[in-house]
């Protein structure tokens, strides 16, 4: 029953590797691809149910007990971010289908996001921190082609800086595995945690704690995302909706499971750093999304927003606040695909980045145009939208934790947000319409059936808060009380 | 599901259904249907009237996110019913004008889905119980508010307009956000009621003041207090009747709403009444003052409510001092305050209703609003000029209209509360009745302004786009339903004294026992003496003689200069944020790959470096010389050198033959600690890149010689050192870290476990056997992507592909 567990991750690669033999059968292509993502979803699904009904479940590589072998482990906040992830990612390849073009379907475009899948859920899956690392290399070298893929100029310029970015992060990752493994002398997660408490995580513990910071402060884009507004604009819309809803979540995710689980007990160094780091993004990136009139630099500043907004979360610690963090990061990751989706629409269906560019689209596509709406309310918390319960939490949390610094400037920012956004609407959706009826590109119906789904899913999220609360609360109890983790895995060896 | 969660659902579901009506229904009809929903809620409502009268309320709750304590509550008690009669009456009366007013060629679906959005939205802020779903109607009241301002979005005013409001609407919202969370926080609870019901458990709290003045900030943006208001002027670019229902007779009292329903929470403290009376008292004065030197009617009308609301707020605010002093038979005057502002708010929504509709008027039969060009209309459109006479006069506070008897009790309240010695009443009380006078003045002065420039006068017909005529009826029958009340109220103040404002009453001051003696009897003669009575007639005599002399004192207006006024301050400051937020972000974000080195390795420096040096674990414990080989001195010489002369090569050959030199010697170190299949990867590795790299690099032009100031070299020199030393004595700590046992040991038995003498290909093999895996696929995902970069090159010009 348990090697369930591993079936997100080897799905997704078999599969790839399976598409790269049938490189001219472009339909077939399509339809295993996304009947590999839906039951991936459904998998999820089940495996969340679960997780529910019997607490964490782990699956022992090879039979190694923990902590000598590799793992994988389901505890809810991982198959939750797993479980959104896959959705996401079947709405992403049903706009894919109908607007990315031949010449990236034969090229194999559908095995790279395969593999980019298997790789980002290896990374929420995995109880093994050099597996993350894997996985994430897994994850990234997916990612480097798909920035790549397409081969024009700029694409090049920009998959250079991102690799090269993205390779010195992986060597301060094995930096930091190499001063994990002399000190800790251990490579699994919740071995690794076990030991840390044990030591009272002295501050030699917490400089490599805080080297694991950096690595995945990169991969997040806290405060260190100047390559994310570059890379994330250049590759075809679904790649770059995926890489928003994807990839800066795994890096949270890491973030969160390393300072709830592996190193929480020095809260008065880490926490602060996180906060400081957290407010500056939120800073940084609203003055990001205020200075752009291209859509696209102004959703890609969007996400660095809503990045350090989750990060008050995990840096104010208190048990609303951490479950704030999970709820905002499944609507960030609905909410954000959406977002990308919609602004790629607006770039392909009148050829233009520039908000100035462009007017009166609400005219010619009255419904796209108000999904954008929809979209941009969800994103500024407004209820009874998805991003709602997730800010009232942080914020509830920042209030108890009486961090009214990082409580104001994450408020604050959904102001900027709603600017931000309500610029592209004034200007492009409203106002006289410039292109008419004969001119006029059709949108595509497969398109238009991903905003809705990814639409409803948002209300869902909002309206259906309380069953997903149920979800939410558990992750968090094992989040707040890593022992219960602790316990799942080791306690049998 | 009972009736009252009907009561705010229904708008909703008829504003979802009349995207899909339209289709099947003559545009005709349209409105006619919209205008029946409105009035079937009006009528359903005030069957409610005798119950809440009688002290009843009516509260039901659905429950929607119960583990947060948010609930779905509905409650009904007088202060909601007033509000939701006005919402859904104002709103039957504005549908009705609507329908003649809208041209059939507009998007008139539109304009219905949005009105009843924003029905249904201020339906459910009044009717709230929960402060979470009030926030939410609030927000999207601000959120129809912006649909309807932007209405004719084709107009960049109307954007511009549309995108302030929203702005600052929904910044005040997010603000009072905050603070209801604080509130959540302090009382554990987000039920008003049971906030209300244990208030002295957190008057005391530190969170106290914070969350007052945020929840605050809220209502003053909402209701367009000094120094928010500039957003309803703007908002009049919406279309006339929008301005009756939302900007006038609504929306914008929503925080007086909140002002009124939270004073039995806030209203002892010093700071509430302070902020409540001081900021309503001067948005009274600087809207009035404002209102008179507009030349554009709908404008004047937006001063003038900005004006009238800053005097509901400041009844509120002086109110409040009731709830300081508790309930006895001397502090019941201070109540009157209240009472008079619920009874204004009524006043005020039937009297600027009635205006507004008449500036729609005027601006449909003529073409334009701007008093310049109007002027001797009374002869042709007298039924028009009788609104615009009532409404004017029963707002400047005249006998025989309700204003005049809610102004009497203004005035009288202000002089009742500079008598009290509390708050520092006693030094600066004395100001609430000048300022109230002044105000009352001024908002004579464009009263006056209002009849006599549009009416009186030489009528200038060359001016007018379209010869002047009297409206058609359907237009007229809103106005003058309004006017019925302004005077009827005048009449008959005590019939709604008792039905309607006395359970309001009640709401404000729940800790008051009866509320019999909270309902004065409105009277409109006071006795000659009476000095509300006098402050009246010098407003008049006064009033007469500044409208006289309008010419001479205008240009005071002037004195203030254009770029210090509020709007001008809202729009620099937006394009600042904007111009410094991208030269801030041009600065960093450059584009240029070694800055983004620079960036990754001071935020390691600083965040890692910085922790490792204050904290003292830095343990160096130097290796005994008698281990140490010959071998691994010199091939440690070896690498250092190496990686030294990359940094100064000069020629790619070189580079790449120093950096196998490197590799290399890191083979040899595997040699030297007895990993001979490590070593053998390694070489072969090494051997294959530098073979690749040597055949890559001819195509390759020279390396170019960077010229770069000396100081950013001077900076990555340094910035490089530092981290390699960090790195490394890093390293040194961790290798001496002793706490615990490695896992290691675990494989030493290798062969009994997994049948291999060979403990790394055990490992690699075995134990670790999915890591392998996976960097397999990573093999495979980097031979794959090389394929297909070759491959897919952008073809030349644009692509189209998205």
């Amino acid at each position: 029953m348990n090697n369930i567990i591993v079936l997100p991750l080897i799905i997704p690669i078999f599969t790839a590797v399976i598409l790269v033999f049938l490189r001219n059968y472009i339909v077939v292509q399509r339809m295993i691809t996304i009947t590999t993502m839906i039951a991936v979803s459904i998998i999820s699904f089940f495996l969340l149910e679960l997780v529910q009904r019997e607490g964490i479940i782990k699956l022992d590589f090879s039979g190694w007990k923990p902590p000598f072998g590799i793992l994988f482990v389901a505890d809810t906040f991982s198959v939750l971010m797993v479980l959104t992830s896959s959705i996401v990612t079947v709405f992403c390849l049903l706009y894919a289908f109908s607007t990315i073009g031949e010449r990236h379907e034969n090229m194999f475009i559908y095995s790279f996001v395969l593999l980019l899948v298997g790789g980002v859920n290896g990374s929420f899956l995995t109880g093994d921190i050099f597996n993350l690392f894997v996985c994430f290399e897994v994850m990234l070298m997916a990612s480097y082609v798909l920035v790549a893929l397409g081969g024009e100029k700029v694409q090049l310029r920009e998959s250079l800086k991102y690799v090269l970015i993205n390779v010195i992060g992986s060597s301060i990752f094995l930096i930091a595995l190499a001063y994990l493994y002399s000190t800790v002398k251990t490579l699994n997660m919740a071995h690794i945690a076990e030991r840390v408490a044990e030591a009272g995580q002295d501050p030699m513990l917490t400089t490599v704690a805080l080297v694991l910071f950096i690595v995945f402060s990169l991969k997040a884009g806290l405060v260190l995302f100047f390559w994310l507004p570059g890379s994330y604009v250049v590759p075809p819309t679904a790649v770059q909706a995926l890489f928003a809803a994807l990839l800066t979540k795994v890096g949270v995710y890491a973030l969160i499971r390393t300072f709830t689980l592996m190193f929480p007990h020095q809260p008065e160094v880490t926490h602060t750093i996180i906060g400081i780091f957290a407010g500056a993004t939120i800073i940084l990136g609203c003055m990001g999304a205020l200075a752009s009139r291209n859509v696209l630099t102004i959703a890609a500043y969007n996400i660095v927003i809503a990045v350090g907004f989750i990060l008050i979360g995990l840096a104010v610690g208190t048990e609303s606040a951490i479950a704030g963090s999970v709820y905002y990061l499944i609507h960030d990751m609905v909410a954000k695909a959406l977002l990308f989706l919609l602004v790629g629409m607006m770039v392909y269906l009148t050829g233009e980045k520039l908000i100035d560019h462009m007017s009166g689209l609400i005219r010619n596509y009255p419904l796209f145009g108000w999904i954008y709406f929809l979209t941009m309310l969800a994103l500024v918390g407004i209820p009874p939208l998805s991003g709602f319960v997730g800010k009232v939490l942080i914020g509830k949390g920042s209030i108890e934790a009486g961090s009214y610094v990082l409580l104001f400037l994450g408020f604050a920012s959904s102001l900027v947000v709603l600017f931000s956004l309500l610029k592209i609407f004034l200007s492009s959706f409203f106002g006289e319409t410039i292109i008419t009826n004969e001119d006029k590109k059709p949108l595509p119906i497969a398109s238009m059936a991903s905003f809705i789904a990814l639409a409803l899913c948002m209300i869902a999220i909002g309206l259906g808060a309380e069953q997903l609360l149920v979800y939410v609360q558990d992750a968090t109890n094992i989040l707040v009380n890593p022992s219960i983790y602790i316990d799942a895995i080791l306690s049998e060896s | 599901m009972t009736v009252d969660v009907a009561i705010i659902l229904t708008p909703f579901i008829f504003a979802a259904l009349t995207p899909v009506l339209y289709r099947f229904i003559s545009k005709k009809y349209i409105g006619w249907l919209v205008l029946s929903v409105s009035f079937i809620l009006f009528l359903f409502l005030t069957t409610y009237i005798p119950r809440i009268s009688d002290g009843e309320v009516v509260a039901f709750t659905h429950e929607w996110i119960p583990s947060l304590g948010i609930h779905f509550t509905t409650y009904l008690d007088g202060l909601s019913l007033i509000f939701s009669l006005l919402i859904t009456g104002v709103g039957s009366l504005v549908i009705l004008y609507s329908i003649f007013y809208l041209s059939r060629s507009e998007q008139l679906y539109h304009f219905y889905c949005y009105l009843l959005l924003f029905m249904g939205a201020m339906l459910g802020v009044v009717l709230s119980d929960n402060l979470m779903v009030l926030y939410g109607f609030w927000e999207l009241t601000s959120v129809s508010s912006f649909l309807l301002i932007a209405y004719w979005h084709h107009r960049k005013a109307s954007r511009a307009g549309a995108r302030k409001s929203m702005i600052i609407t929904v910044a005040g919202g997010i603000s009072m956000l905050a603070g209801f969370l604080m509130l959540y926080e302090m009382s554990k609870t987000l039920s008003i009621r049971e906030i209300i019901g244990n208030v002295e458990a957190i008057q005391e709290h530190a969170l106290f003041v914070p969350a007052l003045v945020l929840i605050l900030l809220g209502a003053f943006t909402k209701s367009a207090q000094f120094p928010f208001y500039i957003w309803l002027p703007d908002a009049m670019e919406a279309p006339t009747p929008v301005s009756a229902y939302l900007h006038s007779a609504t929306m914008v009292k929503a925080g007086i709403y909140l002002v009124a329903r939270l004073t039995p929470v806030f209203g002892g403290e010093a700071l509430w009444f302070w902020l409540v009376t001081g900021v309503g008292l001067f948005t009274l004065f600087w809207g009035s003052f404002n209102a008179v030197k507009q030349v554009d009617l709908k404008a004047l009308l937006a001063f003038s409510t900005v004006s009238q609301l800053g005097l509901i707020m400041s009844l509120l605010g002086m109110g409040s001092v009731a709830v300081y002093l508790g309930n006895s038979s001397e502090t019941i005057i201070y109540t009157q305050a209240a009472f008079a502002a619920i009874f204004h708010l009524i006043n005020h929504s039937t009297f600027k209703g009635a205006l507004f509709m008449m500036v729609g008027i005027i601006d449909h039969e003529l073409g334009t609003r701007d008093i310049r060009r109007l002027g001797g209309l009374m002869s042709f459109m007298p039924l028009t000029f009788t609104i615009a006479l009532i409404g004017s006069f029963s707002m400047a506070g005249l006998p025989p209209f309700n204003g005049f008897l809610s102004k009497e009790m203004f005035f009288a309240a202000t002089l009742h509360i500079q008598e009290l010695n509390i708050f520092s009443l006693d030094s600066i009380g004395f100001l609430i009745p000048i300022v109230a006078w002044i105000a009352s003045v001024f908002t004579f002065v464009y009263c006056l302004i209002i009849v006599g420039k549009t009416f009186f006068g030489k009528v200038q017909l060359h001016l007018l786009a379209k010869h002047p005529h009297e409206a058609p009826i359907g237009m007229l029958i809103s106005p003058y339903t309004l006017i019925v009340f302004v005077v009827g109220i005048f009449f008959f103040p005590n019939l709604l004294g008792h039905y309607i404002l006395r359970p309001a009453m009640a709401s404000i001051y729940p800790t008051f026992p009866t509320t019999q003696e909270l309902t004065p009897h409105i009277h409109a003669w006071h006795g000659i003496f009476s000095p509300e009575l006098w402050m009246t007639i010098f407003v008049i005599v006064v009033g007469i003689l500044l409208y006289r002399l309008l010419k001479r004192w205008k240009p005071i207006y002037r004195a203030l200069p254009q770029n210090l006024s509020l709007n001008s301050l809202f729009n620099n400051g937006i394009s600042f944020s904007e111009s410094f937020s991208n030269r801030v972000t041009g600065r960093y974000m450059t584009g240029n790959l070694t800055d983004y080195f620079v960036y990754i390795f001071l935020a390691f420096l600083m965040i890692v470096g910085g922790y490792f040096l204050q904290t003292d674990i830095f343990s160096w414990s130097p290796v005994d010389r008698e281990s140490l080989e010959v071998f691994e001195i010199i091939l440690v010489l070896i690498m250092i050198a190496s990686s030294v002369g990359i940094l100064f090569a000069k020629s790619r050959i070189t580079t790449v033959f120093l950096s196998s030199v490197l590799g290399y010697s890191v083979a040899f170190f595997f040699i030297v600690f007895r990993a001979p299949d490590l070593a053998l990867t390694q070489l072969v590795v090494e051997s294959v890149s530098t073979v690749l790299y040597l055949i890559c690099f001819r195509h390759l032009p020279e390396i170019r010689k960077e010229i770069q100031p000396k100081w950013i070299k001077m900076r990555n020199i340094f910035i490089s050192l530092a981290v390699g030393a960090t790195v490394t004595l890093v390293g040194f700590a961790a290798l001496n870290y002793e706490k615990f046992i490695t896992i290691s040991y675990f494989f030493n038995d290798s062969y009994e476990l997994a049948g291999g003498k060979n403990i790394v290909n055990t490992i690699l093999g075995d134990f670790r056997a999915f890591d392998t895996m996976l960097e397999v696929v990573v093999l495979f995902i980097a031979g794959l992507g090389v394929y297909t970069l070759i491959k897919l090159k952008a073809k030349g010009g644009g692509t189209n592909e998205n």
